[in-house]
């Protein structure tokens, strides 16, 4: 009870409460962007049995939604997230983007020869414009790592992936424009051809940009 | 012997074991690359140099210089690192914090961030290199138990080295200010004759306690007139 009431985990269990990002820094790149998640962001587990020690569970639960819900929202002016069943191409954005999981990796201290736990994520950001053409396809790498404390191990291991979560938010934002040239494909955003129901609701100046937007506008 | 003999001599030796200590030796050095001063409204803040780039400043240790800093009667204003890296999102973090001075102007332009460091007060920020480790021991030492009681014998000792190196951006000129370093080396022991005496040697702890000395001093040196 102690273990899974002030540690959420205990041993080779580790669970992760949805990470919270500062709020950046940064100039709001001015388009609505619809953005659907994979269904494992939505409930994230990696299992690892690290050879001659224990073995490793850690449950990222829905850390990668809130993580690029938060980044997303941040970085543009208006974020629709889109459901499964959303069909992109009714939807009023200029870009669809769709984050992903590549790979989750850790080092344990006895692996590394430290006293720190480390965490690699490696996500994938595609990025589609509004004919539904695969635009920019971004590989993000990011590293956390965190000393053991007096806490204990899983407390460690879930600041590094706490801390590789956000290293990942502080890459796109610097170099996301840079690496998919998403805001070429503002003003494209097309006309809704049905009610929408989005999730998010649209910012002021998202909707403005929406419903000016002429229908097919060029990516200038 | 009476038992009340036997029990101010196990006590005398125990005092002696906790008010005693390992041998440390440390030095401590500062070079010093343009004038400092602080103001009454202006702060410090302490990071530590990115592990991305190998640098493994254990978080107790900035803590532990941010408390020294700051405590007592002439304490300068230490601001939390991670509310500064907070307030100044993404542009801090491991990734992306600035390697070198000549990186801070570019850094001061974009948006907000001049901003962020000025309402904070932030004259200087403090950039903590360094690690304890231990590297050297030897000795033998061992425990048993039985039915009639049980004890260690045998000595141990192992040495760890604190190197630190701190410097210090003067974020008011967008220059550096110069160096301070220390590096303190601490052996402990562990006799054990039925009872085990440990005399240790608190090293990372006077590592920082003489670098938080040495960098009050650097930082609030009267600026020249």
């Amino acid at each position: 009870m102690i273990c899974s009431g002030l540690l959420a985990g205990c041993g080779g269990n580790v669970k992760l409460a949805a990470p919270t990002i500062p709020e950046p820094l940064l100039e709001q790149i001015n388009m609505s962007v619809g953005v659907r998640m994979p269904e494992d962001f939505e409930h994230f587990v990696h299992e690892e049995e690290i050879y001659g020690q224990q073995s490793w569970s850690i449950d990222l639960g829905r850390s990668n939604a809130a993580l690029f819900e938060q980044l997303f929202a941040f970085m543009f002016a208006n974020v629709v997230i889109l459901g499964p069943e959303d069909d992109p191409v009714l939807m009023p954005i200029d870009a669809l983007i769709e984050p992903s999981i590549d790979a989750f990796e850790f080092s344990t201290p006895e692996q590394s020869n430290t006293e720190a736990f480390a965490v690699w994520i490696r996500y994938r950001l595609k990025v589609y414009d509004t004919e539904g053409k695969l635009v920019s396809n971004w590989p993000v790498a990011a590293y956390g790592k965190s000393q053991t404390t007096t806490l204990g191990d899983s407390d460690a291991l879930r600041n590094a992936a706490i801390l590789a979560m956000r290293d990942a938010a502080a890459l796109m934002i610097m170099k996301f424009d840079n690496v998919t040239r998403i805001s070429s494909l503002a003003g494209g955003a097309s006309q809704p051809r049905s009610p929408l129901i989005p999730r998010q609701q649209s910012t002021e100046a998202g909707e403005q940009a929406a419903t000016t937007a002429p229908e097919g506008a060029s990516n200038e | 012997m009476s038992n009340r003999v036997i029990a101010i001599r196990v006590s005398a030796v125990l005092a002696a074991a906790l008010l005693g200590s390992g041998c440390i030796t440390s030095t401590v050095i500062d070079a010093r690359t343009s004038n400092t001063g602080i103001g009454e409204n202006e702060s410090v803040v302490i990071m530590a140099k990115s592990y991305h780039l190998g640098n493994e400043t254990e978080r107790k240790y900035i803590r532990c210089i941010e408390d020294k800093l700051g405590g007592g009667r002439d304490g300068l204003n230490v601001i939390p690192h991670e509310q500064f890296v907070d307030s100044l999102f993404p542009w801090f973090e491991p990734r992306t914090a600035p390697a070198e001075t000549k990186n801070l102007a570019k850094l001061m332009d974009r948006p907000g961030v001049s901003e962020a460091i000025a309402a904070q007060g932030v004259r200087y920020i403090v950039w903590l290199d360094g690690d304890t480790d231990r590297v050297a021991g030897g000795g033998s030492l061992s425990c048993a138990a039985g039915p009639g009681g049980g004890g260690c014998f045998g000595f141990a000792w192992w040495q760890k080295d604190a190197d630190y190196d701190a410097s210090v951006w003067d974020l008011r000129e967008l220059e550096s200010s110069g160096t301070v370093s220390t590096d303190v080396s601490g052996t402990s022991f562990m006799p054990a004759l039925v009872i085990p005496l440990p005399l240790i040697a608190r090293t990372q702890a006077r590592a920082c306690k003489t670098l938080a000395d040495q960098l009050h001093s650097f930082i609030v040196q009267e600026e020249s007139t």
